[in-house]
């Protein structure tokens, strides 16, 4: 309910918004003038915000799954060219780590159409994740989110009943098959980090993530066009990157938390970059942090992590098996210095960052309800020692941007992530 | 090889050396838990090349180049056997080639609690399977506690 609250707001606030560029001409003129002409009114500028929210997830089987540090929108997808074979998708994950739509088969109720290579193979797709992997269709829709459209776009659709059989070069990549809404966290997910593809060289290399299927599936290798894509590079305008903006949270943490992802940089009156710290990002997109006098250059600033994890054997890390990744100091640890400098040399320094007592945090009212939790840190395996995986909490309280690789804003060019 | 203290290790290492030779660049990897030297199977299923051997103190890390830029190392102790695998790139190894017999022990580990796509931590038994990143940058490492080469430091396990 939440979520529909929020997005209600989100969508008076646009409603109020058109119907204020659109009036601004009528004002002033005597009714008397016969004789002059009216200029027609401006076009009103697309609408390019929406809602989004932190929340306890997806509902199944009648309860929200308990989602933690997790952003959501909400899609609108439809069959290519049409406009009314069209359905509204919630609770999708919102994720600077990734790239590309991706939709749960389960929750979709259209028949979006999937992609064939020219040897006549539909085109299927083995997406890996760290914990695990997600086998489905590249199919085409229609996207529209908030005033933006992307049309014929690329995405996966995952679990598809017509895709069933996994190839074992797929599952062999080890892991949870997250095929269902339980498993992979979300209805689908929004990649918008700052690159184009899901994949850097699929055009030329076979590598286990596109497969060809006709009777059995084959690796293969994929044009550009047809690879599942960060939408946002498909928008007819605002198509430079995006802006993530959420209010600031107690340090306790809150039940949900709305703000706003905000798409283009520079090109409306609303996505302005002001005095911010252009990071430039690396070709994995990442950057190096310096923390606890050591240079982590494996770092990264994702939306899509749920907590913040570094490794430091000073804290202590929770008994509790099912989280015992995470951290469980006595009291609330101040940590820090933190510093964060791109490739391009520019450096944020002096941060520091709370870390909660995890099994408290989720044990004890009233934070066991709340799925905005900014103190929930873990660690790292030992021997990713030069990494710090800053998550969501990252963007509570600031206004995020991440540039597209080779797009231009008015305070650099991405690959960048900037606040 | 210097640094080589056992002469278990010194014979396990010439064979893996003379097998290496014999295969040239298509050969692949040995398995968790299994001697160096069964490479054999390997070399077909993984389409890999050695890129480096090493040396180091007390173990030698097999450094192997997967199709597409994902690099695997393998981790061999002084009596012969892979004790750990790690890995990094944009997409995994074939983890059932790479942990072999524990593959199955992996792939039915319970999930932990926060699961976000972007950690894994599993231990079951003497098997430890650990990963981190992102979209485009994965990795990884599994490893046998029981079979880790005494003062190995896991901060090197990468």
């Amino acid at each position: 309910m939440a979520f529909l609250r929020a997005l209600r707001t989100g969508l008076g606030v646009a409603l109020c918004l058109s119907a204020i560029s659109c009036g601004g001409g009528g004002g002033g003129g005597g009714g008397a003038s016969g004789t002059s002409t009216i200029p027609p009114p401006p076009p009103a500028p697309t609408v390019n915000t929406t809602s989004v929210i932190v929340d306890q997830g997806p509902t199944v089987n009648g309860s929200a799954i308990g989602s933690i540090n997790t952003l959501f929108t909400s899609v609108t997808v439809c069959v290519p060219g049409s406009t009314t074979s069209c359905q509204t998708i919630d609770h999708i994950q919102v994720d600077t780590g990734s790239y590309g739509l991706r939709l749960l088969s389960s929750v979709l109720t259209l028949t979006l159409p999937v992609q064939t290579l020219s040897s006549g193979a539909s085109l299927v797709e083995c997406t890996q994740f760290v914990d695990g992997y997600s086998w489905g269709p590249v199919a085409l829709a229609d996207l529209t989110i908030a005033g933006e459209t992307a049309k014929s776009l690329p995405v996966q659709v995952i679990g598809d009943p017509r895709f069933t059989n996994i190839p074992t070069e797929c599952s062999s990549t080890g892991g949870t098959q997250e095929d269902t809404v339980t498993t992979f966290g979300a209805n689908g997910i929004m990649g918008i980090g700052p690159f184009a593809l899901d994949c850097g060289d699929c055009d030329t290399t076979t590598n286990g993530l596109y497969f060809a299927c006709a009777t059995s599936c084959t690796d293969t290798t994929v044009p550009d066009a047809m690879q599942v894509a960060n939408p946002v590079t498909l928008f007819a305008a605002d198509n430079n990157g995006t802006i993530i903006d959420l209010p600031a949270v107690a340090a306790a943490g809150a039940v949900t938390l709305s703000g706003s992802l905000i798409f283009g940089i520079d090109t409306q009156s609303d996505n302005k970059s002001g005095t911010q710290t252009v990071l430039t990002v690396d070709g994995m997109a990442e950057l190096s942090m310096t923390f606890n006098g050591q240079t982590l250059a494996n770092s990264f600033i994702d939306s899509g992590s749920n907590g913040i994890f570094f490794a430091d054997s000073s804290i202590v890390t929770c008994t509790n098996s099912q989280i015992s990744t995470f951290y469980c100091p006595a009291n609330t640890l101040t940590v820090g210095p933190l510093s964060i400098q791109g490739t391009n040399g520019a450096m944020v320094n002096n941060l520091t960052f709370s870390v909660g007592n995890t099994e408290t945090i989720i044990s004890t009212a009233p934070t066991d309800t709340y799925s905005v939790l900014p103190q929930l840190a873990g660690t790292l395996p030992a021997g990713n020692a030069g990494s710090f995986d800053y998550g969501l909490a990252f963007f509570y309280g600031k206004r995020v941007a991440v540039a597209v690789q080779g797009s231009m804003t008015s305070v650099g060019t991405g690959p960048y992530i900037a606040f | 090889m210097p640094l080589f203290r056992s002469g278990e290790f010194r014979i396990a290492a010439l064979s893996g050396a003379l097998l290496m030779a014999a295969l040239g660049p298509r050969i692949a990897c040995a398995t968790l838990g299994e001697p160096e030297i069964t490479v054999q199977s390997d070399v077909t299923q993984l389409r890999a090349s050695i890129k480096s051997s090493e040396d180091r103190a007390g173990y030698r890390v097999h450094e192997i180049q997967l199709p597409g830029s994902t690099l695997l190392r393998e981790f061999v102790a002084p009596n012969g056997n892979v004790f750990a695998v790690a890995w990094n790139g944009p997409t995994k190894p074939n983890l059932r080639q790479a942990l072999g017999k524990y593959f199955d022990t992996y792939a039915a580990a319970p999930r932990p609690k926060f699961v976000d796509r972007r950690h894994m931590n599993i231990q079951q038994g003497d098997l430890i399977v650990q990963g981190s990143g992102h979209m485009r940058a994965l990795s990884g490492r599994a490893y046998l506690a029981s079979a880790l080469p005494s003062g190995f430091n896991l901060g090197d396990l990468h």
